[in-house]
């Protein structure tokens, strides 16, 4: 009970943070806020299917650059079309793509999910590339935001400050549901499901079908994150869609952690802050990142939540994993 | 459509090397469970290598055909002795983020060090010229691509199925806890399996390099395309690598010719079509 209202709290105080951001952050400043909010969404969800459900996908990309996509699409396309109907039809193409795919691929596990949902993401990325009359191909496309129409009034979101509060309100409100989440018992059976599978069906629950409710969700997430990426840059190329995306939200997931909620929104800040330094600096970011990557699997398999975590447990120590180090250390803090 | 017999010997020579770089994947996978993610990395290295060994030191392909495999040999067991064994108690999760970083970081310093630019390797000699069948002139090269694989899968299979060695590898795939109980060295296997497959992938780079040419992005071409071959063929099955490969060569081939617009698109159409049949591939084993 104590740890939900600490939780809450924490929730109300970043919200009040985010919105005094404006009058303190330059434009430029505030341009990247922007966009660690909406990785922040694509990343919690990737690490529902990662860190919760233990499913490796190399094909999250897929979804957000679909939601991405879907919206330049929506928007040039249909004239007039209102802000919210193009958020709802970029989700709903991505809850379709999900159950498909979902459908097709989660009967593999391990390794062999990660490479279907891997040749999967290239599939589409393929499509996107060669389908010019549509996707652009390699130009991209253009778009400008629609207003956001609230009834009864309706409020431009061309200046970077309006659309920001937007993006921090859905945004936000998609994070916290995310965490709701993983304390319902949905979300508890993902995780059990990935501790001992054979254990819930024998306890009469069906895996399959909530796996590919998982899989969908986190899909119909990170759709919803590509949806913001368009209206943010207001523009979409295919690199929204292809397999680097993927590998990008995967370090930003595996710096952070894997094991605590928080722990991919870490991973974004350091990634979106250090790949900002370090392409003015070089042009050899792949080369860092792989780098990072190796470090990060060799030394710090936890990710930087986790050493936060561990520093936390040194000096207010709750020594509750000691000598029990299987289960206890495994369980996903929320 | 009279130059069909033409478009069949593309196929055929494609999917040569198709199997040579998705045989050392499929080993490895079949063997350790590892999926290598920088097994494309390591053939862009070979390819790359064999142009600094023809183009700039002995102007001789047949030394870089022996050398860079021996290379990469040497690399793979590095790779496996000082990372990959080291990671492997985190289970596949860690061997896969690894091998994926170790890609990046390969491709990445290949081109600090080659450039960013296409490099044309020639061979000479005997395999320049070309010959003539079915009435059509082509080039004897694409035809040495297509034996050499016959070659090295020949090879393989003999090594598998007839020796001493073949016993222990296909023991240790078995059950690795049992044979090490034996008295078999396992973590020497895997490591001999997985420099073995590395120096594969080494020699697909040298085959590559005069027929697809060298450039920067050939790792991530050939990837996807390898690592369809071994979903279509079932992962770990030699045998299914080679019928997937040759399907995949030709599809590619006549994609091109019969509807250009769709060829990207058709073969995971195919993994599509074999995944819904067969999930566990066409001579995969069902786990």
């Amino acid at each position: 009970m104590k740890q939900k209202s600490i939780s809450l709290i924490t929730i109300v105080v970043l919200f009040l943070v985010g919105l005094f951001m404006p009058f303190i952050l330059k434009q430029y400043h505030l341009n990247m806020l922007t966009e660690i909010i909406i990785f922040s969404l694509y990343a919690v969800s990737y690490n529902l299917l990662l860190g919760y459900a233990g499913l490796l996908s190399f094909g999250h990309a897929a979804f957000f650059g679909l939601g991405a996509f879907v919206t330049a699409i929506a928007i040039i396309h249909i004239p007039g079309i209102s802000l919210w109907n193009v958020i709802l039809i970029g989700v709903a193409a991505t809850v379709v793509a999900g159950l498909i795919l979902g459908g097709l691929l989660l009967r593999h596990k391990g390794s062999y999910f990660a490479l279907l949902t891997l040749a999967f993401n290239a599939l589409f990325y393929a499509v996107a590339t060669k389908w010019h009359s549509v996707t652009g191909g390699d130009d991209g496309l253009s778009i400008t935001r629609p207003n956001l129409a609230l009834g009864f009034t309706s409020i431009p979101l061309s200046s970077l400050t309006t659309f920001y509060y937007l993006t921090l309100v859905i945004m936000g409100a998609a994070i916290v549901y995310c965490w709701y989440f993983t304390n319902t018992a949905m979300g508890k059976t993902v995780v059990l499901m990935r501790e001992n599978e054979d254990r819930m069906k024998f306890l009469g629950y069906n895996t399959n079908i909530s796996r590919l409710i998982l899989f969908t969700f986190t899909g119909a997430l990170a759709g919803l994150a590509g949806v913001f990426y368009t209206f943010h840059f207001q523009f979409v190329s295919i690199s929204a869609i292809s397999p680097d995306m993927t590998t990008a939200i995967l370090l930003m997931v595996f710096v952070g952690g894997t094991k605590i909620f928080w722990g991919p929104i870490l991973g974004v800040f350091v990634y979106v802050i250090f790949q900002n330094y370090l392409s003015n600096v070089t042009d050899r970011w792949p080369l860092f990142m792989g780098l990072i990557f190796v470090l990060m699997v060799l030394y710090v398999p936890g990710g930087l939540s986790g050493v936060i975590m561990n520093i936390k447990q040194r000096f207010f120590g709750k020594k509750n994993n000691n000598g029990d180090k299987t289960a206890q250390a495994e369980e996903v803090i929320s | 459509m009279s130059d069909i017999p033409v478009f069949f010997l593309h196929g055929l020579a494609y999917a040569g090397l198709l199997f040579l770089v998705s045989s050392g994947l499929t080993l490895i996978f079949g063997m350790m469970n590892v999926l290598n993610f920088a097994h494309a990395a390591m053939y862009m290295v070979g390819a790359y290598l064999s142009y600094t060994i023809i183009m700039q030191l002995t102007g001789q392909f047949w030394m870089a055909l022996m050398i860079c495999p021996v290379i990469l040999f040497i690399i793979g067991a590095l790779v496996e002795r000082f990372l990959l064994r080291r990671v492997h108690a985190q289970g596949h999760l860690g061997e896969l983020l690894l091998t994926f970083g170790l890609a990046y970081i390969i491709t990445e310093l290949v081109k600090w060090y080659w450039g960013n630019y296409p490099l044309a390797v020639n061979v000479t000699g005997f395999l320049s010229g070309s010959i003539t069948i079915f009435g059509f002139i082509y080039p004897i090269y694409r035809i040495f691509v297509f034996f050499s694989a016959v070659l090295v899968g020949g090879i393989m299979a003999l090594i598998l199925y007839k020796t001493r060695l073949g016993i222990i590898l296909r023991a240790s795939v078995n059950d690795s806890e049992m044979t090490n109980t034996l008295g078999v060295n396992v973590p020497l296997v895997f490591m001999g399996v997985f420099a073995f497959g590395t120096a594969l992938s080494g020699f697909a780079g040298v085959i590559a390099g005069p027929f697809l040419s060298t450039f920067p992005g050939m790792a991530q071409e050939i990837l996807i395309d390898a690592f369809v071959v071994i979903v279509v063929g079932g992962f770990g099955s030699l045998g299914g690598a080679v019928v997937a490969a040759l399907l995949i060569g030709q599809l590619q081939s006549f994609g091109v010719l019969l509807i250009p617009k769709l060829s990207v698109a058709l073969i995971y159409l195919l993994m599509a079509a074999v995944l819904i049949i067969k999930p566990s591939g066409l001579f995969g084993e069902e786990s």
